[in-house]
């Protein structure tokens, strides 16, 4: 009962901010929350589970390219393609994940990054299902139930799927699965003598955060109206890597603050550097992992502490 | 035929390349079990070493690899002492360097895209351009190069680590670090020595491809990742099986462009697929390690 008065305070605030923020600042909020809900669902596979993969992005751009193809290319009605999209990140993530989470550490990552690379040449030569090298444009959300969702009223979506992304994964976490997750992480030896099965322990968390980052997508797809593959790329997918670890991998709040703090760096750091900010994202990375390994919330907990 | 014997000399070229890559892999990881990423940055890094000093100064070409190797040594030391070192020997996890490492391959490529910006950069040929004809084989002036250059290497690998007491301290480590160490062999140093070594390596590979396709800051990932699957291919545990994957991977790839009958884009998906199914259904390569 709590915890959904939580849930709803959340999202009204959430809400109310967007109606606060000019329209530029509203874009930018709106990619900041999908960044979180991205983070969040990272969190989950990479800080929690421990399953190192790059193929978070990838998953985001087929929730993002399928909502786009089943609406427009294949013209079915909304729920139904919301229905398909989501079915089609779960057979991906689960095809993914059945063979690869059986690697052992780094080697999952390469896999996954195979994967997510073979996306974007698929997107590349999709021809016009994929749109090619320029993507899919020129679309717009039907109206849902006879509203107009565009313009602030879409943020609010964007801060259901965020809460959504955010109540699921908290509920997964408290649950036995959360504690099961952690013991692989921790020590899959351990966690095996202690009947937890691992592999499939591995291929739920990782179809979970896939499917979760699919569903991000799918509110992505309407936010620029847009899909390209170089939204989709593998940059991205070291990103989210070094937002969960520079704020703390494992922490739902540690995920938050380092999306947060990288996501808007750049706005603050362009005027000095232009675009190389990623220079700065590459040292806080090298930095946090040699100086402080639970990242910027472990450095708040040891503050607080004193 | 004919068709067949010129593409031969290009693809084993560029096998060349793909194995080096998967050389500097498998020196590092042998004896710490770090997989480095940044390979390919470090190919960048010195294609753009040669960049300066063999199109800028004008440095002969012997003496400018000479030095570029040197640096690239210098260089893979010192990301060990920042990235690696202080992870071991606070007893991380073997993820916690690799992530670093991954650090500092965004590191490595935005100082250079900062340094000299997002165009290509022209590397010259030592030998210029030309075509040279050995019986039935003919190719390239660069492409012979190459062979040649990552045939020395390999052959130099090889010998480092089947006669001379330096290669059986790697092989020791490789096998129970704890033992090794036990044994006398200074952990710490087998580790120095193999990130300074792959660096060379990667270094070497960095020069010799960067005629054939400029240097560029985004180079590095690709490289990486053909090196990866070169290395999974053949497997971790020997030094011909770096080889063997990237002649394999190199083949596969161009006859692919040329014989298949897929898009020439789809091609690029070519290492992918390989790597995946390696990693799936063969992780331990086609050559095994000796036990």
């Amino acid at each position: 009962m709590k915890s959904i008065a939580l849930g709803l305070g959340a999202a009204i605030a959430l809400s109310a901010l967007a109606f606060l923020l000019g329209d530029y600042h509203n874009d930018v909020y709106r990619k900041l929350l999908l960044w979180i809900a991205l983070a969040l669902s990272y969190n989950f596979v990479f800080g929690i589970c421990g399953q190192v993969t790059f193929s978070h992005f990838a998953f985001y751009g087929i929730g993002a390219y399928a909502i786009v193809i089943l609406l427009f290319t294949a013209a079915f009605p909304l729920p139904l393609a919301i229905v398909c999209g989501v079915a089609l990140c779960v057979a991906l993530a689960l095809a993914v994940a059945i063979p690869a989470t059986r690697l052992e550490g780094f080697y999952l990552a390469l896999a996954t990054m195979a994967f997510a690379q073979l996306f974007i040449v698929v997107l590349n030569e999709g021809g016009a299902i994929t749109g090619g090298t320029g993507g899919l444009a020129s679309y717009r959300l039907p109206p849902v139930l006879g509203l107009d969702l565009s313009g602030r009223a879409y943020t609010v979506v964007i801060v259901l799927v965020l809460i959504g992304t955010a109540a699921v994964l908290r509920r997964v976490d408290h649950s036995w699965f959360g504690r099961a997750c952690r013991a692989v992480r921790d020590n899959p030896e351990a966690a095996a003598a202690m009947g937890v099965d691992v592999a499939r322990t591995k291929v739920i968390a990782f179809t979970l955060s896939s499917v979760l980052a699919g569903i991000a997508g799918m509110a992505y797809a309407f936010v620029d109206n847009t899909v390209n593959p170089p939204i989709f790329g593998l940059e991205n997918a070291f990103l989210v890597l070094f937002m969960v670890i520079v704020g703390g991998s494992g922490r739902h709040a540690g995920a938050v603050v380092g999306t947060v703090l990288l996501y808007l760096l750049p706005f603050i750091l362009s005027p000095l550097i232009g675009q190389h900010h990623a220079l700065v994202f590459g040292v806080l990375m090298v930095t946090a992992i040699l100086l402080q390994p639970r990242g910027l919330i472990g450095l708040y907990d040891r503050l607080a502490r004193r | 035929m004919q068709d067949f014997l010129e593409l031969a000399v290009g693809a084993a070229a560029s096998g060349c390349i793909y194995g080096l890559l998967a050389l500097s892999y498998l020196v590092m990881i042998r004896p710490t079990g770090v997989i480095n990423f940044a390979v390919g940055e470090w190919a960048m890094i010195a294609a753009f070493a040669g960049f300066l000093l063999l199109t800028g100064a004008h440095w002969s070409y012997p003496l400018g690899m000479a030095a570029i190797v040197a640096f690239m040594l210098v260089l893979g030391w010192a990301t060990e002492r920042i990235a690696v070192r202080p992870l071991l020997d606070a007893g991380a996890p073997v993820l916690a360097p690799i992530l670093a490492l991954l650090g500092m391959l965004v590191v490595f490529r935005e100082s250079i895209s900062l340094a000299f910006g997002p165009d290509p950069r022209q590397v010259p040929y030592p030998f210029g351009f030309g075509r040279l004809e050995l019986g039935p084989l003919a190719g390239s002036y660069q492409s012979f190069f190459m062979i040649g250059v990552s045939a020395l290497v390999f052959g130099a690998a090889w010998y480092f680590f089947e006669r001379t007491v330096w290669g059986k301290c790697f092989e020791a480590v490789a096998l129970n670090r704890r033992a090794a160490a036990l044994m006398g062999i200074n952990l710490s140093r087998v580790t120095a020595l193999s990130f300074a070594a792959g660096s060379g390596i990667a270094g070497v590979a960095g020069i010799l491809i960067a005629p054939n396709i400029s240097a560029h800051y985004l180079m590095g990932v690709p490289l990486a990742i053909q090196g990866f699957t070169a290395l999974v291919i053949g497997g971790v545990g020997r030094v011909e099986g770096a080889l063997l994957g990237g002649l394999l991977l190199a083949f596969a790839e161009q006859l692919t462009v040329r014989y298949a009958p897929v898009p020439a884009g789809y091609a690029q998906g070519v290492p992918l697929v390989l790597l995946m199914i390696f990693l799936i259904v063969r992780p331990t390569g086609l050559l095994r390690a000796r036990a």
